[in-house]
């Protein structure tokens, strides 16, 4: 999948229109200055479109494609490309290929093929709510998606590039399931656009397998996507499976569940469900005292001598010693809560003393505030501010439960997620909410989690970690 | 420490943990596991004299495995707070992951080469290869900020900032980036394969 940074440009610079309204306009300067900002590399493909082009329909900002052109950029332009004269003026800036959107549903898709080829034209597709949108946005299409698409195939066009434009400029993360519809509507390839904002949302488009390409426009303007370390998490998509991980709530030595951290019922004995895990796929196990008062350690214990897998543990961890002594017990990392919102410098210095691959935080979020105590009392700390600071402070990894969701099986909270791993780069465990198995494709395809968790699912075994591991990989994403 | 041992154990090792140089000098298989630093690692085993005792072993015949920081004290040396010298048994150094994507590498990643690899012989005895019966692109953990790359000596590779060497193997000396008491039945796999390495 090719990364195509997108220019939009109006009276000769680089800006963003927010639903393509005019009105909203937001200017980022000059197109080659921005283009330097974003270490574009040469070579690249790049999305062009002239926007005062696509209000009054003839081509205006002919020069700057000209320049861009030179610049050993592949350039597809488009913005109100009515007539072939227009689409032969933009070729003759240099531009590789037009994209048209109008002229898409119109009988000018049949001669601009048929004049310039199929290769260098880009129908482009605004859907809005599983509609056909043209003109700017503004008009409801004639034709459905299917109908579009069949006429696509016919002129042998290899590629389309499809916007969901209620999703575009918004950052909420891209449509993955119009993508995912179009799989099954034609086999021609999707240039994705629209609501990119972190580099998990390229790697989740790049598995849907269908996509050819991802136009990212205000992702990269703004700094929350680096083009480097995009390419470089696609280039190891495959290689690093995301990760199922059970999670034992334990009181008095037994694995417990219950609702939103309350009623909470018996659910075996921890070092069966620990081995059970485990032959089952587990990638890691997460044991988490639910009283916080570390009376646990000697299940802990027993249960690290039971497994070959990474174990973490968390509840009720207050110092440095308690980080050690849980260390010693057997776990490989310890998720700190209460004690590191009281005293966030712990983060800091559990970081330094056994490293940064041993500090978990765990972030209980309620209604986007971090909960403490087990849910029992709320703070007024942001949620996605704390687990900012937290990286900052030398966390390895974070935890983020839902206590809205957890244990109601109603599904992760995927804005919730995704407002965290957008913003950090390391990696984060979706907790809280789990119930069917689509859940776990769309909290790490759509809320960018890195390792999905479950407890009481997998408990009641109402499925298995077997059943969410082919789940995945039937999805695309790798597993191990 | 614990975790290592339990796993040999459990892949069929009669084993003894052990500080003592003589001991270390006259075994027949060792297993030299790490974590934290290369330069404080290597120091101790410089001032306990286990580094002399583990190159008298190897000398001798012996096969020995590094794990993880084990691994990486194998090697010629390590850029790790300038440069420090390693066991020198391996050729090669180790330096910090370079690249966008965040260090250290904490997870599981594949690996391959493994059963593309043949048998290595050394005078008269035959070592069975680290990762027979493991398929290509089998995920180990991996928890890491610094790695040997394309190292001669290498037998199994990962990506993560580009390429690095997952396992080396020179003789009868093994080393595994990757930590195989943590790694399930795969890593299991890996410690009985060096086990039965006769």
């Amino acid at each position: 999948m090719q990364l195509i940074p997108s220019l939009d440009l109006l009276n000769g610079r680089v800006v963003r229109l927010t639903h393509g309204d005019f009105a909203t306009a937001k200017v980022y300067g000059d197109a080659e200055q921005v283009l330097d900002t974003l270490a574009v590399p040469r070579g690249a493909r790049l999305h062009v479109v002239d926007l005062e082009a696509s209000r009054s329909g003839r081509p205006i900002e002919t020069s700057i494609v000209r320049r861009l052109a030179q610049r050993d950029l592949i350039v597809q332009v488009g913005g109100g490309i009515r007539s072939l004269d227009d689409a032969r003026r933009w070729l003759d800036c240099g531009a590789e290929r037009i994209v048209v959107g109008t002229a898409a549903t119109t009988a000018l898709l049949d001669a601009l093929v048929e004049t310039f080829g199929p290769q260098r034209i880009v129908p482009a597709i605004d859907v809005r709510d599983g509609v056909v949108r043209t003109e700017g946005w503004l008009r409801e299409s004639a034709m459905t998606m299917r109908e579009l698409f069949t006429r696509v195939e016919s002129l042998a066009i290899p590629e389309a590039l499809v916007t969901d434009i209620s999703k575009d400029g918004a950052l909420r993360g891209p449509s993955f399931s119009l993508y995912r519809e179009l799989r099954s509507i034609t086999r021609v390839k999707i240039i994705a656009s629209g609501g990119v904002a972190a580099s998990s949302d390229l790697a989740s488009l790049a598995r849907l397998g269908n996509i050819s390409g991802c136009v990212i426009g205000k992702a990269l303007l703004e700094g929350r996507i680096d083009l480097r370390e995009a390419a470089a998490r696609l280039a190891a998509r495959n290689a690093v499976p995301e990760r199922v991980i059970p999670c034992l709530d334990v009181r008095d030595g037994r694995v417990v569940k219950g609702v939103s951290f309350a009623n909470i019922r018996d659910a075996g004995d921890p070092v069966e469900c620990a081995m059970r895990y485990e032959a089952e796929g587990a990638d890691e196990l997460v044991i988490l005292d639910i009283d916080g008062a570390r009376s646990s350690i000697d299940t802990v214990r027993r249960v690290a001598e039971s497994i070959f897998i990474p174990l973490t543990v968390g509840g009720g961890i207050r110092s440095v010693e308690d980080f050690r002594e849980t260390l010693r017990a057997g776990a490989d990392r310890v998720a700190i809560n209460t004690a590191a919102l009281r005293r966030p410098e712990l983060i800091a210095e559990c970081s330094a003393e056994f490293g940064v691959q041993a500090v978990v935080l765990s972030c209980d979020a309620k209604g986007g505030l971090c909960a403490i105590r087990g849910g029992k009392e709320l703070t007024d700390v942001d949620a996605v501010e704390w687990c900012r600071r937290a990286e900052e402070l030398g966390a390895g990894e974070i935890l983020l439960t839902s206590v809205d969701r957890d244990g109601t099986n109603a599904g992760f909270d995927i804005e919730l997620l995704r407002a965290v791993t957008s913003r950090v780069r390391i990696g984060v465990i979706a907790s809280g909410g789990a119930g069917r198995l689509d859940d776990f494709r769309d909290a790490i395809e759509a809320g960018g989690a890195r390792a999905v968790l479950a407890a009481s699912l997998f408990h009641d075994r109402v499925l298995t970690v077997g059943d969410v591991k082919r789940h995945l990989e039937a999805e695309g994403i790798p597993v191990r | 420490m614990a975790n290592i041992a339990r796993a040999l154990r459990a892949a069929g090792a009669g084993l003894r943990v052990t500080r003592d140089a003589s001991a270390i000098a006259n075994a027949e298989k060792l297993v030299l596991p790490g974590v934290g630093s290369f330069i404080a690692a290597m120091q101790w085993l410089t001032e306990t004299r286990i580094d002399a005792a583990i190159r008298e072993a190897v000398s001798r015949g012996a096969a020995l495995l590094g794990i993880c920081v084990g691994h990486q004290l194998l090697f010629e040396s390590s850029e790790e707070m300038g440069t420090t010298n390693g066991l020198g048994l391996l050729r090669g150094d180790v330096r910090r992951f370079e690249g966008p994507l965040p260090v250290p590498q904490i997870g599981w990643n594949r690996v391959c080469g493994g059963q593309a690899i043949l048998p290595v012989r050394t005078g008269e005895i035959a070592c069975p290869p680290l990762f027979d019966g493991i398929a290509n692109g089998t995920a180990f953990y991996f928890v890491h900020s610094f790695a040997a790359r394309g190292v001669a000596s290498e037998i199994a590779t990962a990506e993560y900032n580009g390429p690095f060497t997952a396992a080396a193997q020179q003789g009868r000396v093994f080393g595994v980036q990757f930590h195989p008491e943590k790694s399930s039945t795969a890593g299991l796999r890996v410690l009985r394969n060096f086990i039965a390495c006769s």
